[in-house]
This record gives structure tokens, sequence and C-alpha cells, in this order.
């Protein structure tokens, strides 16, 4: 079957009423959901399973993916208003979006992030129906080397985030890499940094970190003088409540970035949107004409990560639907849904089902619009937040982090490590220690680490095996970002030298 | 005289009728029941726990409400700690797999194991299967093994970690031939198969049900099975033994277990409840839809294939260099 | 909330010296490089020494360069003695919530910070209060379903 001809079957069947009922309600319940921190589309999709099996298959996996993609859309609103992710792969919008709205930019902020989800996201579905197999053919060759020169060069970001000093930003970042080692280590079974307890033997959850740190230290940080003012500015009027033309021609680059970063990285199974949505604002920090304003309410700071980490939506479900290949926690469900209907996704799965892939695809054409109309509106709503005062919103952030950790993991050990890790973030704040680099390394910390030992076994022992093709450029690229930093102080002492000398 | 003395024995004896009554009071749950699985939402644990509930509600096997309770972490340290601590209610019920029994063999800090609790029975066990890329040079088993023997550590086979079945039946493998290849352990079935269909390794083992597909399109393919009798759907491929290896792999099980202190009622009313379940028409197509083998064995006998079980694998992991702290 | 002056990093370099020393110190009990590759003490090996080294020269410059007095007077003990308390009072309330349950432990940190720290009338604290936890509770655990700490009361 044809793109053409598949696509109109495809709308035929995403355009019933029951499609479409089913679609809005996977949307909505995706957008709630990601604007919760704590409940994610795992947890959601999971508990859903056994309503769905009693309805038709393609409703209900148009359903589900709704909610996969809906909750990537509602996942910066608490990030950038009350600087707590949303979703794990919203932690980065925290950085600049959390920063626009405490320069009143609230606004703006989350119409770019609706705007930038929207694009990348139709990017992600109209990439999945061009190119599906032939890409997934491609991204086979894609294994431990590569994945290790992908981390590198995520970590070499650091050095474009690190702000002030880079001496500060590289301690974040490796104590980041260090908390990343905590547990179990998977090739010799031997505990690392468990302190003996039984809890940390599974390690720390990335997304606890980023909540202590980002959230409680904020509001920490932000309790300090006894009357501030109100913790985040309103926008005043319409105007300051969506971007301006101005923002959208700013973050050209930005859009482009964001999806074809995040759909390749998506593709991979194994790397993650999180990666995706770093290394997009990385990329868009790189290129930028003033990268100084990143970390201080950059709207292309939002706009990249947001896209990306929409567009790895529809990139995740490449590998899944052409290979039967789960490459994230969400998919492997969608694996396991499609299974349990009794469907097998496998290299035969587009030509045997076409009406389940073309029907979903369709259908995330229509939600990715439904969104974004679902989403405009809703900004004006949230900004609305901004008008509470300063003293309600610390014990709401407070509230909300409690809950967002106490819902993926039921336990007491991990509030207090929630406390432990925001009275860390209060003290990085108070030191001027940047705390992005700690989320980066705690992030790619343990994969990076894995993709080495895992090529070395492949090529016993011979790093060789680092020089193919893709990793070579990765690496070589890793190595110009980190040299970056060298090349201007060289540049500047030349300068220096070189006034001195006309003086 | 006499005859109040009969009838208070009359009157006794009646009573005595009703005692073997009261102390045989087939008990059933009156709260809601909790399934405390070791896995994330959406983890293999995770689902077979909800799928459990699902048909425990379509056969209405159970008068409440079940919920699954998630409890990750420690490679089920966490989840048999948590079990461990409702002590003696019997609304509480966990579902283990091989690493509760692997676990505790390298982990110091686990101090709850699965001997702790109370068996109920194990319900499943899951084969798996070799399998190469269909366009390897390796048509069968051997073929495999006689070029890992020409060329030792330079072959390579992706499995999870290195104390799971994966790695297990590959020393096993190795002792009995000679042979040594590689193993390079990757965290998702996902990663491990794209690996193999990529290049980078060139044998794995995976379970028959993820590899169906791949093998249908003709990109994989199957050279034997890692089980005692030949699976229905895999009637031409030869097992282990039939393919000239002499091996019993330590087999991969799931179960239920509860507290320590679960009352002998409640047990025997679980251990009756999974039975009926295991009989059941939906039982039996989810066991045909997963590809796994529907192995009951309940109470004592499940506590000593488990005692079995745990023996053999700190055999395995003595032998394989693996550091066992118990 | 200023950032302290250059005599923070003084003693953060020191905390994280010792941390990397440590972190190498344990990494030696674990095998550096196996024949399958590097072992589970390669990477912390590194990244420990590193830390080390880092923050050795974090250290270094702050004695090269003392804080100047202005700096040193810029450090708000005061500020800082708030935060911590409200950092204590979160602690608090989450050591509570086995007790007590949720919506009360969070009942009495909402009251706490209106009420204390940003010193608004007590009928509003209360106020605020009740009806956060209530809100709280009302939507999470009520709505979403989601378990919530539970002690002997909410």
């Amino acid at each position: 079957m044809d793109i053409l001809t598949g696509l109109m079957h495809g709308f035929q069947v995403a355009t019933t009423p029951l499609s479409l009922g089913m679609c809005m309600l996977g949307v909505v319940l995706g957008t709630v959901i990601g604007v919760l921190p704590g409940l994610g589309p795992p947890a959601t999709i999971a508990m859903l399973l056994p309503l769905t099996m009693k309805l038709d298959p393609t409703g209900a996996m148009i359903m589900l993916a709704g909610i996969y993609y809906g909750a990537k859309y509602g996942g910066s609103t608490t990030s950038i208003l009350l600087n707590v992710p949303g979703e794990s792969s919203s932690v980065v919008t925290c950085i600049d979006g959390y920063q626009m709205a405490r320069k009143g930019r609230a606004g703006p902020a989350l119409g770019m992030a609706a705007i930038a989800s929207f694009i990348a996201g139709t990017f992600g579905v109209v990439a999945l129906m061009l190119v599906a197999p032939a890409l997934a053919q491609v991204s086979l060759a894609f294994s431990s080397p590569e994945y290790f020169a992908l981390m590198v060069m995520g970590l070499a970001m650091v050095v474009l985030l690190a702000g002030d000093s880079l001496v500060k930003a590289l301690l974040s970042m490796l104590v980041g890499l260090w908390i990343s080692g905590i547990g179990s280590d998977l090739f010799t079974a031997t505990s690392r940094f468990t302190f003996g307890s039984v809890q940390l033997l599974g390690g720390i959850e990335f997304i606890l970190v980023a909540i202590g740190v980002f959230a409680v230290g904020e509001v920490l940080a932000n309790i300090e003088p006894q009357d501030p003012p109100k913790m985040l500015p309103v926008p005043k009027g319409i105007r300051n409540l969506l971007p301006t033309w101005d923002d959208m021609k700013r973050c050209r680059f930005a859009f482009v970035n964001g999806s074809v970063v995040g759909f390749i990285i998506g593709v991979l199974p194994g790397a993650g949107a999180t990666i995706a949505s770093f290394i997009s604002y990385g990329i868009e920090k790189a290129v930028s004409r003033h990268p100084e304003e990143f970390g201080k309410g950059a709207i292309e700071g939002v706009a990249a990560p947001e896209g990306s980490n929409n567009a790895e939506t529809g990139g995740a479900l490449v590998p899944l639907l052409t290979l039967g290949i789960p490459g994230s926690g969400t998919t492997a469900i969608l694996l396991a849904a499609l299974t349990l209907w009794g469907f097998k996704p496998g290299p035969l799965f587009i030509h045997d089902q076409p009406q389940l892939f073309w029907g979903l695809v369709a259908s995330m054409y229509i939600g990715n619009v439904v969104l974004l109309i679902l989403n405009l509106p809703l900004v004006a709503l949230f900004a609305q937040l901004l008008r509470v005062p300063a003293y309600v919103l610390q014990p709401l952030i407070l509230g909300v982090s409690i809950v967002g950790v106490y819902a993926a993991d039921a336990s007491m050990f991990q509030l207090g490590l929630l406390a432990l890790f925001g009275l860390v973030g209060y003290a990085m704040r108070k030191l001027d220690f940047p705390t992005a680099p700690l989320v980066l390394g705690l992030v790619l910390g343990d994969p990076m680490e894995r993709a080495l030992r895992q090529s070395l076994m492949m090529s016993q022992g011979h790093l060789s095996i680092l020089l193919r093709p893709i990793p070579a450029t990765l690496l070589v690229f890793a190595a110009l970002l980190l040299a970056v930093p060298l090349f201007r102080k060289v540049n500047a002492i030349r300068v220096q030298v070189l006034e001195r000398e006309e003086a | 005289m006499t005859r109040t003395r009969s009838t208070c024995a009359a009157a006794l004896a009646a009573l005595a009728t009703l005692v073997p009554f009261a102390s045989h009071a087939d008990w059933k749950p009156t709260k809601p029941v909790e399934f405390i699985v070791h896995t994330g939402p959406g983890g293999g644990n995770d689902l077979l726990a909800r799928a459990v509930v699902t048909m425990l509600e379509q056969e209405k096997l159970v008068p409440v409400r079940m919920q699954v309770i998630n409890k990750p972490g420690g490679g089920g340290a966490v989840a048999a700690a948590a079990v461990a601590d409702r002590k003696d209610d019997p609304n509480t019920v966990g579902f283990i797999t091989s690493v509760w029994l692997a676990g505790p063999l390298t982990a110091k800090e686990q101090k709850i194991t699965v001997f702790d609790l109370k068996p109920i029975a194990q319900l499943l066990r899951e084969p798996a299967v070799f399998a190469v890329r269909a366009d390897s040079p390796y048509k069968t088993l051997k073929d495999f093994v006689e070029a890992a023997k020409a060329h030792p550590g330079q072959l390579k086979q992706s499995g999870g970690s290195i104390t799971s079945r994966d790695n297990i039946v590959r020393e096993q493998l190795e002792h009995a031939t000679g042979a040594k290849w590689a193993y390079v352990s990757f965290p998702g079935g996902g990663e491990r198969l794209a690996a193999l269909l990529g290049g980078h390794v060139d044998i794995m083992v995976i379970e028959p049900q993820e590899a169906g597909e791949n093998v249908r399109a003709g990109k994989l393919r199957v050279l034997a099975q890692v089980s005692e009798t030949r699976l229905p759907k895999w009637a031409d491929i030869p097992t282990l033994k039939e393919a000239g290896y002499d091996i019993h792999p330590t087999p991969q099980i799931r179960g239920v277990v509860g507290p320590p202190e679960m009352p002998a009622e409640a047990v025997k009313y679980w251990i009756e409840t999974f039975d009926k379940l295991h009989r059941s028409a939906s039982w039996k197509k989810y066991v045909e839809q997963n590809e796994l083998e529907d192995a009951f064995v309940s109470g004592d006998a499940f506590r000593k294939s488990m005692e079995q079980t745990s023996k053999e694998l700190r055999e395995q992991f003595v032998k394989a260099g693996i550091k066992v702290t118990r | 909330m200023k950032p302290l002056a250059r005599g923070g990093d003084f003693w953060s370099g020191l905390v994280l010296a010792a941390l990397g020393a440590w972190i190498v110190s344990e990494a030696h009990a674990w095998d550096y490089m196996t024949d399958e590759g590097p072992g589970p003490g390669f990477f912390p090996m590194w990244y420990g020494s590193l830390m080390v080294a880092l923050s050795l020269v974090l250290v270094a410059r702050t004695a090269l360069k003392p804080p100047t007095r202005e700096a040193q007077a810029a450090m708000n003990w005061k500020e800082i003695a708030r935060a911590l308390t409200c950092w204590v009072a979160f602690v608090a309330c989450v050591g509570l919530m086995n007790v007590l349950g949720f919506a009360v432990s969070f009942a009495l940190l909402t009251w706490f910070i209106v009420a204390y720290m940003a010193r608004r009338p007590h009928r509003e604290a209360a106020a605020i209060a009740i009806a956060g936890s209530a809100v709280f509770y009302g939507i999470f655990s009520y709505l979403l379903d989601l378990s919530l700490p539970a002690g002997y009361l909410f």
C-alpha cells in the first residue's frame, strides 16, 4: 500500500466518531498527566490496559498514543511556572522556561512550548510515515560505540551550560555522574555506593533529583527574603500572553533543531526524550548569536527541547512498529498492549495491519492539531496561577513535589531523598554551582558507562571500535565543543596582548 | 437421670459434629487484595499481575477488588521487604520471578529473601530460544559452538545482567563444550534484539514470543530451544538436549508468595484460587498467546524447587566468577 | 537571593575534594579492569580523581584571591537561617507523614510557611492551610486514586 493511499485510508479510519472520541480522550488525559509531576504515560497506560482490552484495538491504540504525545505537551507547564519538571523530558525546559516566567514572560514561554511541540510533533508523524521502514534498518547500525560517542557529545555540552565558572560546572557534572552510578552494576552485579541500603540498590531516580534540586531548592532560595515580591511577575495584557512575531522568528532554527534531533534520537532504542532535549538545547545554544542569554530566559531554550521531546514520540514509534523493538518505557507498554490484543509488532506489522498503522498515523496528525488548539487558550488559564502570592505558591510547589515523588515510588525513603536533594539544590544556588550540569551528568552517566563497557566487550578491549565512522565523527565534534572555551580564552589573551602592545 | 445424661450426650455429639466445620470454615478475602510486584508500571512482572487481576475478575474467582502495587528497586529486594512487612496479612500476595532467587545471592544489602516468605504457588515457566541472524553462517547450535571453539572469545552474545538466565545458560554451555564467547549486557530487551539484528553481536537467548515476528519476516533464525520438551509453536526446533548438549538450565519461573506469617487458611485459599485459575480457559489463552509454559507447583513442593534452583544458581555464579555474598 | 561570595568556594571545594577522595577509595575495592573490559571501579576512579583535582583548583583559586570585605558582608546569615528553617520544616513534614498522614502534615507545613515565614495573619494561614490540603487530597487521592502517605489521621 503506497503512502498516499495508506494515508487516505488512515484518515478514513481516524475520522470516525469513535476514533475521534478516543483521540480527544487520549490527548486530554495525556495533557493532564503531563502537567502533574510524578504521573507519567507508562503508569497511566499500564493502569488503563485492562479497560482497553474491551475496546476496539485501533481506537484503543489511538487513545494510548494520544496519552503518550499529549503528556509531552503538558509536561512543560509546571516546568515553566513552578520549576517542577512535569515529565522527565521537560527537565531542560525548566532551565530557560522558569527564568522566562520570572521575567514576566510565562505566557510566551507556555505558548512557545505548545507551538514548538506542535511543529515538531507533526514533523515526527510525517517522518514516521515517510521513512519508517528504511530508517529502522539504518538505526540498527547504531550500537554501543555510537551511543557512547553520543553521550560523550552530550556531556561535552556541559561546556555550553557552564555559565561563568567552567570548573564549577564540571564539578557539578561529576557529582551527577557519581549519583548516576549508585546501585547495582549491570555487568558484575557489584553494589556501588549503596551505603548498605537496599533502597539504593536500584539507584536514585533521576526525576527525584531533578524535582529536589530544581523545585525544592528554588523554594528554599526564594523564601530567604522576608518580603519577597510576587514570586513571579504577572504578565500584563493579552499581548504578553503569547509569543510575539519576533519570538517566532528567533525560534526558526529551534523548530528545525528540535524536530530533527528529537526524531532521530527517538528512533534509537535506548536513548530517550530527556537526552534528546538536552542535545537539542545544547545545539541551539551553540549556534545562537546570543548564547549568553541561555539559562536566563532565552525563548529558543524552551522551543528546542520542547520540540525535540515531541518529535521523539514519532521517532520512538519507528522501531516499535517496524521491528517490534521498544525504545522506551512507554513504547514497551504499547508493545505489551499490542501483544495482548493479539498483534505482533515486527517487520511485517505495517504490511499485515495497514489499517492500524495508518489509522494511528492519521490520528496523530489530528491529535497534534487538537493539542495546539487546546493548549493555547490554556496558557491564559495557567498564567493566572501567577497571581497567587508567593506564600501560597511555595507550599504548593513543595506539595506537588512530594506527591510527584511519592506517586512514582511510594516510600518514605524516597521522600527523605527528596528533602536531601532540596537542600543540595539550595546549597548549589548559594554557592553558585550551576544545577543543569548535575542533571546532565545524572542522565548521561550510567548510559555512557554502560555503552563504553559494552563497546569494549564487543571489541575485546580494543578502543579502535570507537573509530567507526559515526562514533569518530561525534567524538571529534565533542572534542571541538570542549575546545571552544579554550579557544575563547586563548583568543581573549591574544586580544589583551594586542591591546597592550597598541597602547 | 439417664434421660438428661443421654440428652447431654446427644447435645455434645451434635456440637462435636459442628467442630470440624468451624475449623474448616473456608476463608475468603473480605478486604481489597494487593498484589505486590517488583517492577514499575509496564514492566514484565507488573503486566503479568495486571493480566492475572483481569483473569481472576473474568473468572469470578476472587470476591474483592484487587490492586497492583509497584515496589521497584534492588532487583526485587524492595518488593520482598514490602511483602515481609505485611507480616500476617492474608490480603497481600507478592509476584515473584527468578530474579528474587538470584538477587540475594549477590547483594549483601538484601536482608529479606524469598525464603522468608510463605510460598503459595509457581505459575509459569518462561522458555527461551537461541537465535542468530538469518544471514549468519550458523545453521545449528553446533555450528556456533564449533565456531566459538575455533575463535575463542571473539563471538558475542547479547543478554541481560550477568546473573540472568541468558548468561547462566551460556556459562553452562561453555563449561560443557570448552568453547568461549563474550557476553555483552544490555538492560533492555529491545536493545539486545537491536544489537543482534544490527550485526553487533552474533547470538542471543530470547523469549520465543519476542523472536516470533522477526523469524516470520526472515530476519532471525532459531537454533535451539532452552526447555525440556519442544514448544508447540516451535515443533521443528531441537531442544538443547536433542541438539547434543545435556544441560539443564535453571528454569526461569514466575510464581506467587505471601507474607511470612500468612495464616494457613489464607494460604490454602490462594493455592486453590491459583489452581482454579490455571485450569481456566482465559489462562490457557494467555499462556498460549505469550508462548509461556504452564507449570503449576504449589506449597511445599514449590518451596523445595526454589531451594533447588537457588542452590544451582549459586553454583553457577561461583563457576562464572560472580562474587557471591550469601 | 544572593550567592555567597568567594569564601563559599573555599569550603565547597574542600567538601567536594573529600567526596572525590572517598569515591576513589571506594573504587579501589572494585575491579578496575577485567578481561572483559573496564570493571565497576573504572569510571568511579576517573570521575573521583577528576573531582579531587578540580575541587583543589577551586580551593587554590580562593586561597590566592581571598574574598573582599564587602563580599563577606554581603553574606546574609539571617536569610540563610530563614531558608534552613523552612527546610527543617519540610523535613519535619515528611517525617510526620507516616504518623499523621499526608493531609495533616501538609496542612501544618503550609500553615508554618504562611504564618511564620510570610508573617500573614493566623486566620489567613489556617484558611490557606486547610484549603490547600483539602484540594491536594481531593485531586490526588480522591480523583486520581494515587496513594498518598497515610498515617493515623488522613
